[in-house]
């Protein structure tokens, strides 16, 4: 039996610890893969092109986990609401969603909302230019990242959701409290724990993503994906050590985050 | 003079009617057993009267006061579920003290009540932990204390104790009788256990396809139902047409009447070698089946094809009947109940 295990373990060694370990190894090196050195780190720091990659990609992953969250528990507020046919469906339209990202997302919203995109062209003949938006903006790169979250989001928050019993809100109620008193008081501490976690699992999915952002190629957004991806990749020469250590400052911020969603987890069940 | 009073309530669900014309009188302080199997419309009537559920045609009355179309909030009813229904997020303190804050009371007129309910419901030291903390029969108690806190006019129990095993249940249906005395409260308590009804009501309603079929004390459902439906769902009644009688070798069979009830342990029987000569009795058969019920035995008697059920206390010397013994039954004429055929 335990030699079955053989092929993972051999599977996880070579490509997950032996990378994972070499990248933090080359992280402390000079340029060319020698010495010791937190010259990688402190450049990664404070230089000012990295260090807003840095800022940049963890206020997008913030802003569009939340704006996706809000959205999806309402959303999937609303699936419990629905007849178990309907709401069957709409969960396999989220499910299909959620692994519609990255390069082909990026063209579909290049299509419809690009400048010459379908959408662009129509609200602007309707006179509807407020609806339209520069995808090639931050605005626009937000909403794509906001489109691929929501679908991801709600697949994570429907089972708390529905484990919200509808006895609760009679009960309630008969007790006294309106719709706003049970979610206030009620549905939303119950959920909370679900809703920290999903957060979590947004920021990190966010953070991550590399290709959504690559394929807008039209403007080079300065996220730190991207500029791991081109310091390794090396358009003009690659700097392996420089792109490992931003690499391992990617994988400290989403521990952290990881971290607070524990506390916050053990914060929000406190007791039940 | 009736306090709840619940007059030709129907409920249509798609077509399906699931209370026809139920008409009920409660008076206060009194505790009123809704008795019938899963599906007959106990939990719906129930709701009817929380508010919970709307009803097609009818009219509620508590207090004095018509309450058919007031919302739930309004109505001053209490509720307990058989799901128990406790908020997970809230201490059993808070879930007991979460009416009286919707109404608006403050801390300090909010924690002596909830301590006396505490007290009433025996969980004084536990009122810090959540629900996932407690028993089932703890959970539940707290529910009866979250909706008795609120001095509800009606307090409404749905099958409180079905979640609970079989010696919890016992012992929490005497402790919520007593505080239902001690309190005075008017109670609805829905059960589809017989016996459960039977030792926890002032009276009870059978139940039966959305309409009530019967309605007695405990004593009176028991000993005297008045239809096949009742018989059968109240006890374990030997239930006999005419029809089936006809041809069988017994006495005493009344002249009047088409549908017969007979308690089993209202039976006597006697072995036919013991016996001697035993005077009027009604007929001769053997035994089938003995079965020990504890205190009680069963026995299957088979006369001329007609299975007789007879309950006998489980007395010393009972081990002399036994499968295949040829015995002598006495059915006393009084215990014959004419019912009406249910369909
Ligand atoms: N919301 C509903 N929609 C349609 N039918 C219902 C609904 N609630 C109950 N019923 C039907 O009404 C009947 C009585 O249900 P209920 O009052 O729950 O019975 P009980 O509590 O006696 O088991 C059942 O046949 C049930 O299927
Ligand atoms: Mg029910």
């Amino acid at each position: 039996m335990l030699l079955l295990l053989v092929p993972f373990c051999v599977w996880v060694i070579a490509f997950l610890i032996l990378p994972a370990v070499g990248m933090l190894i080359s992280s402390f090196q000079n340029e060319g893969g020698q010495g010791f050195t937190l010259g990688q780190y402190s450049k990664a720091l404070t230089h000012p092109l990295y260090k807003t990659a840095i800022l940049n990609s963890v206020m997008l992953s913030l802003v569009s986990s939340v704006i996706a969250i809000v959205i999806a528990v309402i959303g999937a507020y609303s699936f419990t609401t629905f007849s178990s046919k309907v709401r069957d469906r709409m969960l396999n339209i989220s499910n299909v969603m959620t692994n519609f990202a990255g390069i082909p997302l990026a063209f579909a919203f290049m299509v419809l909302y690009g400048t010459n995109g379908m959408f662009t062209l129509l609200f602007k003949k309707l006179g509807l230019s407020f609806l339209t938006f520069d995808l090639y903006s931050w605005t626009g790169l937000g909403m794509v990242y906001i489109y691929f979250q929501i679908p991801l989001a709600i697949l994570l928050i429907y089972p708390a959701m529905y484990a919200i019993k509808t006895e609760w809100k009679e009960a309630s109620s008969l007790l006294g409290a309106n719709s706003f008193q049970f979610w206030f008081r009620i549905g939303v501490p119950v959920i909370l724990p679900g809703i920290v976690g999903t957060f979590s699992v947004l920021f990190a999915n966010a953070m991550g993503a590399y290709a959504t952002a690559y394929a807008l190629v039209l403007r080079n957004f300065n996220l730190l994906p991207i500029q791991i991806g081109g310091l390794v990749s090396g358009d003009v020469f690659p700097r392996i050590e420089l792109g490992s250590a931003m690499a391992i400052i990617l994988f400290v911020i989403l521990m952290i985050a990881m971290l607070i969603n524990e506390k916050m987890l053990k914060l929000a069940r406190k007791g039940y | 003079m009736s306090f709840v009073h619940i007059q030709n309530v129907t409920k249509v669900y798609n077509k399906n009617k699931v209370l026809d014309q139920v008409s009920l009188s409660i008076s206060e302080g009194e505790f009123i057993t809704l008795l019938g199997p899963s599906g007959c419309g106990k939990s719906t009537l129930l709701r009817a009267i929380s508010g919970l559920n709307d009803i097609t045609e009818g009219s509620i009355t508590v207090g004095g006061k018509d309450i058919t179309n007031l919302p739930p909030k309004k109505r001053n009813v209490g509720m307990v579920f058989q799901s128990y229904a406790l908020f997970p997020n809230m201490t059993a303190f808070d879930n007991i003290a979460f009416g009286l804050k919707m109404d608006g009371l403050s801390k300090k007129e909010i924690e002596p009540m909830v301590n006396e309910m505490l007290d009433i419901i025996d969980l004084k030291g536990k009122e810090n932990r959540y629900p996932s903390q407690l028993s089932g029969g703890q959970q539940q108690r707290v529910a009866l204390a979250r909706a008795l806190v609120k001095k509800p006019t009606v307090l409404l129990l749905d099958e409180p104790l079905s979640a609970l095993d079989a010696k919890i249940r016992r012992s929490l249906r005497t402790q919520i009788r007593l505080i239902q005395k001690r309190l005075n409260m008017t109670t609805i308590f829905v059960t589809h256990d017989q016996e459960e009804a039977l030792t926890i009501s002032d009276r009870i309603f059978v139940m039966n396809h959305g309409t009530v079929e019967q309605v007695g004390t405990p004593l009176e459902i028991y000993t005297s139902p008045k239809t096949e439906y009742v018989a059968k769902f109240i006890g374990n009644y030997n239930v006999w047409s005419r029809d089936q009688l006809k041809g069988i070798p017994m006495n005493g069979v009344p002249s009047q009447g088409e549908m017969f009830a007979v308690r089993p342990e209202a039976i006597q029987l006697v072995s036919t070698e013991q016996a001697g000569h035993i005077g009027e009795y009604t007929a001769d058969g053997t035994i089938t089946m003995a079965t020990i019920l504890g205190n009680v035995m069963r026995f299957d008697v088979d006369v001329a094809g007609l299975n007789i059920r007879v309950d006998m206390l489980n007395e010393h010397g009972i081990g002399r009947l036994n499968t295949g013994s040829r015995v002598k039954l006495v059915i006393p004429s009084i215990e014959w109940k004419n019912i009406q055929k249910s369909d």
